[in-house]
């Protein structure tokens, strides 16, 4: 009987758009969470897909050693593919020209991901490779060809065989951002290898073996691998991994998407929460005519429990549907943007946004409807009852919780949770706290007014209580729309501030002392924007005040490698390899000191450290640090520690030494420039006369890194869309709800005669007012909230954003007295007679 | 006897002290007795109205419904009472304003339990002259079509009591007569007991017996001698 009841209840209410925001509150919730869970799950699936070109894999084993041939079965057998990358330095002669190259030796599939590129000339036009270089043939660097003085067809030797250099390699996809060290790499057939007889015991080589497979396959595998792997010689990597400039992208990205994603998750939380609250005040009347016609309260609860799931239920459907509509036109809109299709997600986001929906629609709705079933069957005699205040305490713990455990489900971060909920609770109370000061201002303010400000200022101040929770909702949704708006610019503006239009897009490597000058000279007298030179010494680090570091080589070389670590434990674990040292005047462009003191014009020997390797090797200013430069070993104070920007496309280093500690020693130069693409013919020219000097093109790793960043820049549109959305539903219900309260109040001074124009304009001064002192506040918690966001979260430069200033009062009159105004307007058409027969 | 009040009181604290608002009242109405409260806006008559109805509770004194002393029950078992044995009929008709004419007029048989509850609705709508309304919605009936449906619904299940508070308050006069008509009509037909609140005075001389309420006490100023026939076979 009751479940007949209540459907009746729920067919003509949904009918007559009484439950419209309600349902629209829930809508929105599931939508924004399904789209964007969804698009964001997509989206990095895409992104790690496609980042995995980078290690030209999903998965790499790098090794020291040959790699058990059982351990490359086993993987096959998982389903995944593999394919071998050997890499090791060695020299290639050409005539009379020899030069130390990188051989890579690759065996058939590789790339797994990504693809290679080639030409068919120096710096001519690349096209994708079709397959690798046959047995016999190499394919090389364009750098090699200078170098060697070759052209395609000529025979290279490596070793003890002999190679037809067939095509000039353009692009690799695991080149990688280490230009520093890498020579010009020569691309051979892995069946080749053995009989160049290079592969000798002893000497250096990375084994590495590349994975590709579906998530599962790799988990898997990894789970079997990873006991049997030796950490000093074995290394399993994914792209997460890297320190480059697309990882760090990638990872900001990433924690922008989640960051939005919760709060649009806790905004349409929000709506729901407002709605509930309107959706039982609605009831009131209903609830007293059942209780007057003897209906019990089990019956009620029954009723009203089922009204609210159904209603629930169904909006979750339409969330559903229309949230799966939503990504999959986004998706589809992305793809033709990139011109990459996006992989599939799984059934997860949909248990997440239906689970979202039902969760915040009946914990924000457990103390409303609490009240409801409490409505004293009186109320049909004296309307001005309600049901019991008691329990409030209730409504915050539920709601308060529910937002926290929609946080922890989202973001899976327990930390990330707890400090945006903490964070959002202290704002909140002084958000509270500063809205009824505002309040209690204004009124003063208002006094000397004309009567439409001043009914609107009275009117403020009679609500204050009430007032001032609009005024947080109100606060809070303008909060979060400028948070998301900010700091989708800074982080546009950051990732813009990497890569200019004129990053640069070569290295230049290799240059002797004496054409230091020279070339920068031809650089100056065409016009290329190219950054300082600097000099470059190899170099290794032996020994942390008086201790030697432990070094790969020499503890490989000591047979009795267990026993050493054990004895040793006070040493540090060195490089493993040489250092790129440099010298120089002045403090780097992107380098910031973070500790001791940049030289002056001091003579003294000393050196300054990267953070990095200063925390790894947990290395302090007044260290003192021994090196070995081509057997000349000196020692030096670290007397500065400097914060490198990696993600600058500019030579970055270790080690900075003064000027006076290293010049005497032979070094060779380097630099990167900017060179627009269609002047790329004139390279061979500008170079011609430094044949020794190797170029490094990094166009095609720039090209990846912006086509990311405009992926993550249309995600991050989406997400700012369905944010703002989600915020003005907020504000419609609360407007709504708010003028529920003042219609009794309307209807009075309609029928003492107020006119129309001054009961519009009254509530619109006081929506205005309203709106303009949320803007302020919300303004005011955005910026504290940016501060701490750009600092602790994002790595950034913390800034003031004084346009917010003006868009947050502005935006918040402008669009909370809109809808005041609005929604005032239809209450005023109605005639009074009308109105007070609602009221009576 | 089917209502009796002992020493009736409510009282209500307010910032300035307690507020008498029923002085003790005794007061017998024996089944099939039709009974007006007059008396002037304030003067406690709804008050007195919500303690009949159990609506409300009592601070000193008793209500006793068909013997049932209802501060011995709680809100449920009130409520258990109410479905079973009282209709309602109220100034703003307080219908139910999502659901037909026929599924209002149904309610509180469901609510009661009863299985032909929509027989009797619609019996009871034809009653009123509604039996073509029956799917309209409370906001397309006007306001004297609203109060019949409100009519027919306080009739459904055969209830001992009605209790009508300003039945006619919110209707044009023309409306008003034909609403007071039809009321006495069913009530007469049923042999129902009436209990009604009304600032009018002509609809209050209808009744057997009309009691005026000034400040919070109770004077009876048309005595049962003027009864009609029908109420005497009680006693």
């Amino acid at each position: 009987m009751w479940h007949k009841i209540s459907w009746r209840l729920l067919k003509q209410e949904l009918k007559r758009g009484e439950l419209t925001i309600m349902a629209a509150a829930i809508v929105l919730s599931v939508t924004a969470v399904l789209a964007l869970s969804v698009f964001t799950e997509r989206l990095q699936a895409g992104l790690m897909a496609r980042s995995a070109e980078f290690l030209a894999a999903d998965r790499v084993l790098s090794s020291r050693r040959d790699i058990p041939q059982e351990w490359i079965t086993k993987a096959e057998q998982e389903g995944l593919q593999t394919a071998e990358r050997v890499v090791f330095n060695s020299m290639a002669f050409a005539g009379e020209q020899l030069a130390l190259v990188d051989i890579k030796a690759v065996g058939d599939g590789y790339p797994l991901r990504g693809e290679l590129r080639v030409a068919e000339q120096p710096y001519g036009a690349e096209q994708v490779a079709q397959g690798l270089p046959q047995s016999g043939e190499a394919w090389v660097a364009a750098a090699l060809f200078q170098e060697l003085e070759l052209a395609i067809g000529d025979t290279i030797e490596v070793g003890r065989s002999q190679f037809v250099v067939s095509k000039v390699l353009t692009y690799e996809p695991d080149v990688g951002f280490s230009v520093f060290t890498d020579s010009p790499n020569v691309l051979i057939r892995y069946q080749d290898l053995a009989a160049t007889e290079l592969i000798q015991p002893g000497s250096r080589v990375r084994y590495n073996q590349l994975f590709a497979g579906t998530l599962e396959q790799l988990e898997q595998y990894e789970a079997w691998l990873t006991p049997q792997l030796n950490e000093d010689t074995h290394n399993w990597r994914s792209i997460e991994d890297g320190d480059s400039p697309l990882a760090r992208s990638l990872q900001r990205a990433e924690r922008f998407m989640l960051l939005a994603s919760l709060l649009g998750v806790v905004l349409a939380a929000t709506a729901v929460a407002v709605a509930a609250q309107r959706y039982c005040q609605r009831n009131y009347d209903v609830v007293a005519i059942f209780k007057t016609l003897g209906a019990n309260k089990r019956i009620i609860q029954r009723i009203f429990v089922l009204h609210l799931l159904l209603l629930t239920f169904i909006s979750i459907t339409l969330g559903l549907l229309l949230g799966w509509l939503i990504q999959s036109q986004v998706i589809y809109w992305v793809s033709q943007q990139l011109g990459t299709a996006l992989p599939q997600s799984g059934w997860q986001p949909f248990a997440l946004a239906a689970a979202t929906g039902l969760v915040s629609a009946v914990m924000f709705t457990l103390y409303p409807l609490l009240r409801l079933i409490s409505i004293p069957p009186l109320r049909v005699l004296n309307r001005d009852l309600t049901g019991n205040n008691a329990g409030r305490w209730l409504h915050w713990l539920a709601s308060g919780g529910t937002i926290y455990v929609l946080l922890l489900i989202y973001s899976q971060q327990w930390l990330l949770s707890s400090a945006l909920f903490v964070g959002g609770a202290v704002a909140a109370i002084i958000l509270l706290t500063v809205s009824r000061l505002f309040i209690r201002v204004s009124r003063q303010a208002g006094m000397q007014a004309g009567s439409s400000w001043r009914l609107a200022m009275a009117g403020l101040q009679r609500r204050a209580q009430a007032n001032s929770v609009q005024m947080l909702s109100f606060s809070t949704a303008i909060m979060l729309l400028l948070l998301v708006l900010a700091l989708r610019n800074e982080l546009l503006a950051d990732w813009q501030a990497q890569l200019p239009d004129d990053a640069p897009n070569y290295f230049v490597i290799n240059v002797a002392r004496d054409d230091v000058q020279k070339l920068q000279q031809r650089f100056a007298e065409r016009e290329i924007v190219a950054n300082d030179m600097y000099p470059i010494v190899p170099g290794r680090m032996t020994a942390v005040n008086g201790v030697p570091v432990r070094d790969e080589v020499t503890k490989e070389e000591d047979g009795d490698a267990a026993d050493t670590a054990t004895n040793n434990a006070e040493q540090r674990e060195g490089f493993g390899r040489e250092l790129q040292l440099t010298w120089r005047d002045t403090l780097p462009p992107n380098n910031t000191l973070v500790a001791g003191q940049w030289w002056g014009d001091d003579a003294q020997p000393q050196v300054s450290i990267e953070t990095g390797v200063a925390d790894r090797m947990n290395l302090q200013v007044g260290d003192e640090l021994e090196f070995n430069i081509g057997g000349s070993v000196f020692t030096v104070p670290v007397t500065s520690i400097r914060e490198v920007n990696w993600g600058s496309l500019q030579p970055n280093f270790f080690m900075i030494f003064n000027t006076a500690t290293l010049t005497d020693f032979p070094a060779t130069f380097i630099s990167s420039f900017y060179l627009e693409p269609e002047r790329k013919s004139e390279l061979y020219e500008l170079f011609r006369p430094f044949p020794q000097v190797s170029l490094i093109d990094l166009d095609a790793i720039i090209g990846q890194l912006r086509e990311v960043i405009d992926q993550v820049s249309l995600a991050i549109a989406f997400v700012l869309v369905v944010v703002i959305i989600a915020g003005i539903l907020v504000l419609l219900a609360q407007v709504q709800a708010s003028l529920e309260e003042r219609e009794k109040e309307l209807v009075i001074l309609r029928t003492l005669g107020a006119s129309a124009k001054l009961l519009r304009q009254s509530v619109t001064y006081e929506f205005v007012i309203l709106g303009a002192i949320s803007g302020l506040i919300a303004t005011l918690a955005m910026e504290l909230a940016l501060w701490i966001l750009q600092t602790q979260v994002f790595d950034m430069q913390a800034s003031i954003h004084w346009r917010f200033w003006l868009i947050g009062p502005v935006a918040g009159a402008v669009v909370v007295g809109l809808m005041g105004r609005l929604a005032c307007g239809r209450l005023i058409k109605r005639n009074t007679a009308q109105l007070i027969r609602r009221l009576a | 006897m089917l209502i009796q009040t002992t020493q009736l009181e409510k009282e209500v604290t307010t910032s300035d002290g307690i507020l008498h608002i029923l002085q003790p009242i005794n007061l017998e109405i024996a089944a099939g007795e039709t009974v007006a409260i007059v008396g002037a806006s304030g003067s406690g008559k709804s008050t007195l109205l919500s303690l009949l109805a159990g609506l409300d509770l009592a601070s000193k004194g008793d209500v006793l419904i068909d013997n049932v002393k209802l501060s011995d029950l709680d809100e449920e078992q009130r409520a258990k009472l109410r479905a079973d044995k009282v209709g309602f009929i109220f100034q703003s008709f307080l219908l139910i304003p999502s659901l037909t004419a026929l599924e209002n007029v149904m309610l509180p048989a469901e609510l009661a339990g009863a299985k032909n509850a929509q027989q009797q609705a619609q019996e009871l709508l034809r009653k009123v002259g509604l039996a073509d309304r029956l799917n309209h919605y409370p906001n397309q009936l006007s306001g004297g079509e609203q109060q019949r449906v409100a009519i027919a619904r306080a009739f459904v299940g055969t209830p001992k009591i009605l209790f009508a508070d300003e039945p006619t308050g919110n209707l044009d006069s023309v409306t008003g007569q034909k609403v007071e008509d039809l009321l006495f009509e069913m009530n007469q037909e049923s042999g129902t007991t009436l209990v009604m609140v009304t600032h009018d005075n002509d609809l209050a001389q209808r009744c057997q017996r009309v009691l005026t309420m000034t400040a919070g006490s109770l004077v009876q100023t048309k005595p049962a001698a003027t009864q009609q026939e029908g109420a005497t076979d009680v006693a």
